[in-house]
């Protein structure tokens, strides 16, 4: 973070075309779990015979990050974001496919890889349970041989952008979830990782705590340029920090890719809501917009709903027709929300179910 | 992506490095063990408990008898506290072992531990301790110095780079035995059911041998190699030299038992599968 932008610059005057920081390649994990016959003679049977059967949580995933990105990697539960985040930190080893990361293959030589990325999991604290915060961030300066200079200006950092100074003394099982959640960012990037994971990091948090997060991931980002990969259920946190997202589903990636050419990919409608001065039926309104590709929710008032879609016509038309065609008080367009998006690629038919 | 200049320190600059971390840990360990002075005292009076306990059994036997096979209530009582001490060195560490499956697998906090840039080993055993267990082998010096006098046993340096050697060794039986139990957890996540009677059979190693018939002695020399965290090793001090020679083997089996261990751990960390989705 602080101090390191001058090296860091230099690595990161990528040469046309971008070099790749990370690199996956037919990433592939599977479960071989033991499907549990019912009973007592059942048990005994499993004992013998274990009806074993293999899940497949991630299948033949691919992608490449360059430095200095911030990919937000979204799915439902159970479609193997977290599964792909272990690979990548090197807690799990694959079944199949490839991985590096800065050259590095991270469930090779754990203890060397470890010291070059930071790891958040929003479920559980990465710290000392029983330990103040300002005695678990000298363990971890001694763990990774953090200069004393460079752990200053770290620690420097922290307390301006988290404020973590408020509950340094205070041991990490006393902390609230937001304030935890501050300690263990700030742990994750105590020893200057050049790539960050965050799996789930605002999960409980409420609408502050959230904000708090992403306004620190965002300082950092811009700072410090590090590489960060983000799993989250909260589109929010995708919406406000990531350009690129990739969409995980049944283990497989289904998008990735600008979060604007999901949008358009998708064709979720876009949402212009409309107050009138005179009351009016809907249908009168679909009567005004008669030569445009837009659908009136029924409504009867003041207030209506259109929708269309971008491909379709373009905002600027719909809202003039509008006007010219009778009197309006006032004018809102929705973008579609991204958890629709995700949603709609759900139940996008012609995926294989289960 | 590596800063070599700071890694290459080879493997014995780097053991000695983590060794100082974990020595910090302990530093902050007992820092915050003292803090609940109150869960410190019951743990060392629990501590205590079983193993007076333990005493009065031995007491009550050598009441009805006057010796057992030949060995005197001293030497007894003098094996006995041997036992103690290597007992006291793994209980020290072992906390982390007994609840490996639910603290580390079940609930998933192995994770940690691979992320850190330490042995995952020293990591699980040495970041919890069990201080209380310094009563058990304070107890059982005490035992030993007190049999070894009424046995006219001298305790030159020779005798006391022997009991630090041979109880290191045990403890490494003890470990080993322990560990490689736990290990078991990477594979199957069910609760380790194999611990509690292992951890009984501690008692039966904590007699002479000779007492119980040839398949025990077989068993606990060569299985379950409990005969050597108290029985072989203490012979060498009470001079039984029948048995005093079977002592010089205590460290190889030791190193054996917990070398072997320390193979299924890594195997078992290799197949870690982690929890969740």
């Amino acid at each position: 973070m602080t101090g390191s932008n001058s090296e860091r610059s230099g690595e990161r005057n990528d040469p046309p075309g971008g070099e790749s920081l990370i690199r996956v390649r037919g990433l592939t994990r599977d479960y071989r779990l033991i499907k549990k016959r019912e009973g007592v003679a059942g048990g005994l049977i499993d004992l013998v015979r274990p009806r074993k059967h293999t899940l497949r949580a991630v299948d033949d995933v691919s992608f490449d990050i360059a430095p200095g990105e911030m990919v937000g990697y979204i799915g439902a539960n159970g479609a193997g974001k977290s599964t792909t985040i272990k690979m990548l930190t090197g807690i799990l080893t694959p079944t199949a496919g490839e991985v590096s990361v800065g050259g590095l293959v991270p469930w090779k030589k754990r203890q060397q890889y470890t010291r070059n990325v930071g790891v958040v999991f929003g479920q559980r604290t990465q710290l000392w349970w029983d330990l103040a915060v300002v005695e678990s961030f000298g363990l971890l300066k001694k763990i990774y041989e953090v200069p004393d200079d460079v752990f200053a200006a770290q620690m420097k950092t922290f307390n301006d952008l988290l404020s973590i100074d408020e509950f340094l003394h205070q041991p990490v099982r006393k902390l609230s979830l937001g304030q935890r959640m501050r300690c263990d960012l700030a742990a994750a990037l105590l020893h200057r990782p050049r790539v960050l994971f965050l799996d789930e990091p605002t999960i409980g948090l409420d609408v502050v705590g959230k904000e708090n997060v992403r306004e620190f991931l965002r300082e950092i980002r811009d700072r410090a340029g590090v590489t960060v990969i983000l799993t989250t259920h909260d589109l929010g946190d995708i919406e406000k920090l990531c350009r690129r997202v990739i969409i995980i589903d049944k283990g497989k990636v289904h998008f990735d890719g600008d979060l604007e050419a999901l949008r358009l990919r998708t064709g979720s409608p876009v949402r212009l809501s409309v107050e009138l001065r005179d009351p009016v039926a809907s249908a009168r309104l679909a009567e005004v917009t008669a030569q445009l590709p837009v659908r009136w929710q029924e409504a009867e008032g003041l207030q209506h709903v259109a929708e269309f879609r971008r491909q379709d016509v373009s905002g600027a038309q719909v809202i003039e027709t509008l006007v010219n065609g009778c009197k309006v008080s006032d004018l809102h367009l929705a973008e579609p929300a991204i958890d629709e998006i995700v949603a709609s690629i759900y139940r996008d038919p012609g995926k294989e179910s289960e | 992506m590596s800063d070599a200049s700071t890694r290459d320190r080879g493997f014995f600059g780097e053991t000695i490095r983590q060794g100082r971390i974990f020595v910090w840990y302990f530093a902050q360990f007992v820092k915050m063990r003292l803090a609940y002075r109150t869960d410190f005292v019951i743990d060392a009076l629990a501590v205590m408990f079983s193993a007076l306990v333990q005493l009065a059994v031995l007491l009550t036997l050598f009441n009805k008898v006057e010796a057992l096979k030949g060995w005197s209530f001293e030497q007894v009582l003098f094996i006995y506290g041997f036992s103690l001490v290597p007992l006291g060195l793994f209980n020290l560490c072992a906390v982390n072992l007994y609840r490996f499956a639910d603290a580390f697998i079940i609930e998933g906090r192995f994770d940690r531990v691979l992320l850190r840039p330490l042995n995952t080993l020293a990591q699980v055993l040495l970041e919890s301790f069990n201080i209380s267990a310094f009563n058990e082998m304070g107890l059982g010096l005490a035992l030993m110095i007190y049999a070894g006098r009424k046995l006219s046993l001298s305790w030159g340096i020779e005798e006391i780079l022997a009991l630090m050697v041979l109880a290191i060794s045990s403890s490494l039986v003890y470990s080993g035995v322990f560990l490689a139990i736990t290990s078991v957890s990477f594979w199957q996540e069910d609760r380790m059911g194999l611990a509690p009677p292992v951890y009984n059979v501690i008692r039966f190693s904590r007699y002479p041998i000779t007492i119980f018939g040839a398949p025990v002695r077989f068993f606990l020399t060569f299985v379950l190699p409990f005969a050597w965290v108290a029985f072989y090793p203490a012979t060498w001090f009470i001079g039984s030299p029948e048995f005093a020679r079977w002592a010089y083997f205590t460290p190889l089996v030791g190193g054996i038992v917990f070398g072997g261990a320390v193979l299924i751990w890594s195997r078992g960390v290799r197949n870690y599968s982690s929890t969740g989705s």
